[in-house]
């Protein structure tokens, strides 16, 4: 039974990850996992400052924990099944040391809980680095999904003959595009480590790190549904190895019930039949207390501010907005958008043509995972607003087509040193040809018809500088100049004011086919 | 055609060189150009294929896509002339851009689909849709329309082919800056190749007809911008990839803001349809004034260049031309 929902669970998760792209229907809201996750909506309404009107989706799971306990853990989580999972497969035989359930481990997670949220109320995200759901995606995206569609094309290509054999037209001419993405061997070394942790004890992670399981765990005991030990119990201690959180006391008849997760290991393997999980009305003297003391409270708290203050106060805060890094469309204002975004990659794995990337080291610490686009390998593609879509805080806000068309990222900007119409006199006309929005225009210029970028006409999607033959950096790249950041309102009545069109021109592109 | 490049390179433009080929090797492609091209001239030589649409250059019908290019085929013959039962078929469209048939950047899908129609009403084998899109592959597929208009069709497949693997190197012999270009497979292994462009400005090359459609099936089309000149690089590519024939679809004409639009879109309502490359092509430049101004085939470069290769007519008014209305 709870196998039977981990794996549907998983699965559900999985189906939602490959439905983000930018076919996604608009009823469909393929970041459902991420948007019910607390911790993350916590955090960057805490970092924002403000609600997020998504985020309240969060409601759901906090209510479900008030009913029915920390059943999240052992059925829903999906990095929990995926732990079950491969601690089947890889570790199942193994002698595992094992840790003592009193052991002061398990009061980390409160410690990382509290250093998160520390972090998050001076305005800095990091709740994206542990969060288990945020993490998971990040996986998917940046390992997991390129990984199955590198396998994907290998066995296409091993069976190409033989679909050709069969006469199998479009499937022997089957082809996917591979994904890349940068911090693919981080991410890939982050959930190895998750995953090795279990050598130690099953479900390592959820015992002792995972904050979304400190998070639930606080509230978890006023659940319904409680451990109860019958009479029949002779202290055979089997529930007390079994249990994968370590949450039966030395005297197997008492439950450290923030520990808790409902997975009923304990019932089923009680010899006696003495473990049941009936609802009782909660609050009568079993809340169990959560076991952080107050230095190490103290000492989280001053971790987290401490480490918001140092990652705040680096130059890369005044030169946010002055440096080159095109942010996707419909990113609210930097600063907002830094604090709010949870680097979960779902706009990455969704975009179309793969140009959104995790930035390493661009906009520092406080920018890690942060989604940019890597213009010179791809461009943003006009009949696609997918990311604004799936982001499950809506640092990138959710925008019909029109209102994303107008939501510019950057300008254009000709290098004219290294064009090759402009210094060569070359016949490249590429970047004109590539333009969806017929910003790039021809003027006779000395003898040569020469590009030239209409500012007002260019929303940044970057076709030219992905285009640009020229070898090395494009002799045209978008800046971010002309960008418009809004956390509210119409990005087509400000491209209004500032007078820009992204529109059809007839008849401005001038020609000039001289007769001879 | 343009102050750039203009006298120089017609100028340079003799004849063919047929003498300079010495090493020359029978390419598959060639093997089968020959032996389709015996087959045709053997089935030219049956009574039924000595109507009137044999002596004719172009047929150029007027009217709504579908009917317009039906009658257009019918005049050329019937598809027949160009396929035969069993032949695998690719069909050339435009559909580099992810853009829906109002633009005109693309070919209109019901000009597509009445092309492959035919094709399969005539037998053939299989017929292959075709393009190497320059925006992503599945959404040209979906916003062109010409997927879902195909779908319906059995035996016809709407592909975009987007790796290096579908692709294959060949030798032009007769290339002037073109020595090597990579090729779809599937166009070199087919017998019949139909060019479906649509009628479109282009900002390099003036215009983007048929010769200029036939950039969408190498690998490479970058570097025609780059490396050497486009029109010859054009002109070189024509003479490797041979389509049996063009339907220009002119329903639409981007007649500025070209090739990929959003630009000035004109309705001539015309179909064209012709065995000859550049007796379509030069027809289609003549339809619509382009960027405000009238031109004529011989005014465009790699049109002239290609021509001047002995690729086909560019002479407008010496082409027997079918006209009519569907």
């Amino acid at each position: 039974m709870k196998k039977t929902i981990q794996v549907l669970s998983l699965l559900m998760f999985t189906a939602l990850f490959l439905l983000a792209d930018y076919r996604l229907p608009d009823w469909l809201p393929a970041d459902i996992y991420l948007r019910i996750d607390p911790l993350l909506g916590i955090n960057a309404v805490l970092a924002a400052r403000e609600i997020i009107p998504r985020v309240l989706w969060s409601l759901v799971l906090i209510g479900a924990t008030l009913v029915a306990g920390r059943f999240f853990c052992a059925y829903v989580c999906p990095l929990g099944a995926a732990i079950d999972g491969l601690d089947f497969l890889l570790f199942r035989k193994m002698g595992r040391p094992g840790l003592k359930p009193d052991a002061g481990l398990r009061r980390w997670k409160y410690l990382l809980l509290i250093l998160i949220v520390a972090a998050a109320l001076t305005g800095v995200s990091l709740v994206y680095f542990l969060d288990p759901l945020a993490l998971l995606t990040r996986f998917y995206t940046f390992v997991l999904y390129p990984l199955a569609i590198a396998l994907l094309n290998l066995l296409l290509d091993l069976l190409r003959p033989f679909l050709q054999g069969m006469g199998w037209t479009a499937l022997s001419r089957l082809h996917y595009p591979q994904p890349v993405y940068y911090t693919a061997a981080a991410t890939l070394t982050i959930f190895g480590a998750i995953i090795g942790l279990s050598l130690l004890s099953p479900r390592f992670w959820c015992r002792v790190l995972c904050p979304l399981g400190a998070l639930l765990s606080l509230i978890s005991p006023l659940g319904v549904f409680k451990r109860r030990v019958g009479e029949e119990c002779t202290r055979c201690m089997a529930c007390w190895q079994a249990c994968p959180m370590g949450a039966i006391e030395k005297d197997p008849l008492k439950t450290h019930f923030p520990e808790c997760i409902q997975c009923k290991q304990c019932a089923r393997i009680c010899p006696e039949k003495a473990v049941s999980f009936p609802a009782s009305s909660s609050g009568r003297g079993e809340y169990s207390a959560v076991d952080v003391s107050r230095r190490g409270f103290f000492s989280s708290l001053a971790g987290g501010l401490t480490f918001g203050f140092l990652s705040i106060h680096t130059p890369f805060t005044p030169l946010q907005g002055r440096k080159e890094l095109i942010r996707p469309p419909g990113a609210i204002p930097e600063t907002e958008f830094l604090r709010t975004c949870i680097r979960c990659g779902e706009c990455m794995k969704s975009c179309v043509t793969n140009t959104l990337q995790p930035c390493l080291w661009e906009s520092g610490l406080t920018g890690l995972w942060t989604p940019k686009l890597e213009m010179r390998m791809a461009a943003c593609e006009p009949n696609c607003n997918v990311c604004g879509r799936v982001c499950p805080t809506q640092a990138i806000r959710s925008l019909p087509l029109e209102e994303k068309t107008h939501a510019k990222i950057g300008t254009a900007v000709l290098r004219k040193e290294t064009c090759l119409v402009w210094a060569q006199n070359k016949l490249c006309l590429i970047c004109d040809e590539i333009c969806p929005y017929n910003a790039i225009v021809f003027r006779p210029i000395e003898g040569y018809r020469r590009p030239v970028v209409i500012a007002s006409r260019c929303n940044g999607c970057g076709y030219c500088e992905q285009r640009c033959p020229v070898k090395g950096a494009s002799a045209i790249v978008v800046a971010t100049d002309g960008e418009i950041r809004m956390k509210e309102g119409s990005y087509i009545s400000e491209a209004r004011k500032l007078q820009l069109e992204f529109k059809p021109d007839p008849g401005d592109d001038l020609f000039v086919i001289t007769e001879n | 055609m343009n102050r750039t490049t203009g006298r120089g390179a017609a100028g340079t433009g003799d004849r063919r060189c047929i003498m300079a080929d010495d090493n020359h090797e029978i390419s598959r492609r060639q093997f089968l150009k020959t032996a389709a091209a015996g087959i045709a001239i053997g089935l030219a030589g049956s009574p039924s294929f000595l109507s009137a649409s044999d002596e004719i250059d172009l047929a150029v019908v007027s009217g709504e896509p579908a009917a317009a290019t039906r009658k257009a085929l019918e005049a050329m013959g019937g598809i027949s002339r160009f396929v035969k039962k069993g032949q695998k078929v690719i069909i050339k469209p435009n559909m580099s851009f992810a853009k829906t048939p109002d633009i005109a950047a693309t070919t209109h899908p019901l000009v597509v689909v009445a092309v492959a129609q035919a094709c399969i009403e005539a037998g053939a084998g299989e017929v292959l849709v075709l393009d190497h899109t320059l925006q992503r592959a599945e959404l040209c597929l979906e916003r062109t329309g010409i997927r879902e208009a195909c779908r319906t069709l059995p035996g016809v497949h709407v592909l975009a082919l987007q790796d290096r693997k579908f692709f294959q190197e060949v030798k032009v012999p007769e290339g002037k800056v073109l020595e090597r270009v990579a090729v779809l497979k599937d166009v070199l292994e087919s017998p019949v190749l139909i060019n479906c462009p649509v009628a479109k400005s282009h900002s390099t090359t003036g215009v983007s007809l048929g010769l200029k459609g036939l950039m969408g099936l190498i690998w490479d089309r970058d570097s025609f911008h780059f490396r050497f000149n486009i029109n010859q690089g054009i002109a070189d590519l024509a003479t490797v990839i041979k389509p049996q024939l063009t339907v220009l679809d002119a329903t639409r004409a981007l007649v500025s803001g070209g090739p990929g639009g959003p630009g000035d879109v004109r309705k001539p309502n015309l179909i064209v349809a012709g065995a000859d490359p550049v007796a379509v092509d030069s027809y289609g430049v003549g339809i619509v004034p382009w960027y405000g101004r009238t031109f004529k085939g011989a005014q465009v470069e790699h049109l002239l260049a290609a021509h001047q290769r002995g690729l086909g007519k560019i002479d407008v008014e010496n082409l027997r031309i079918y006209k009519g209305a569907a």
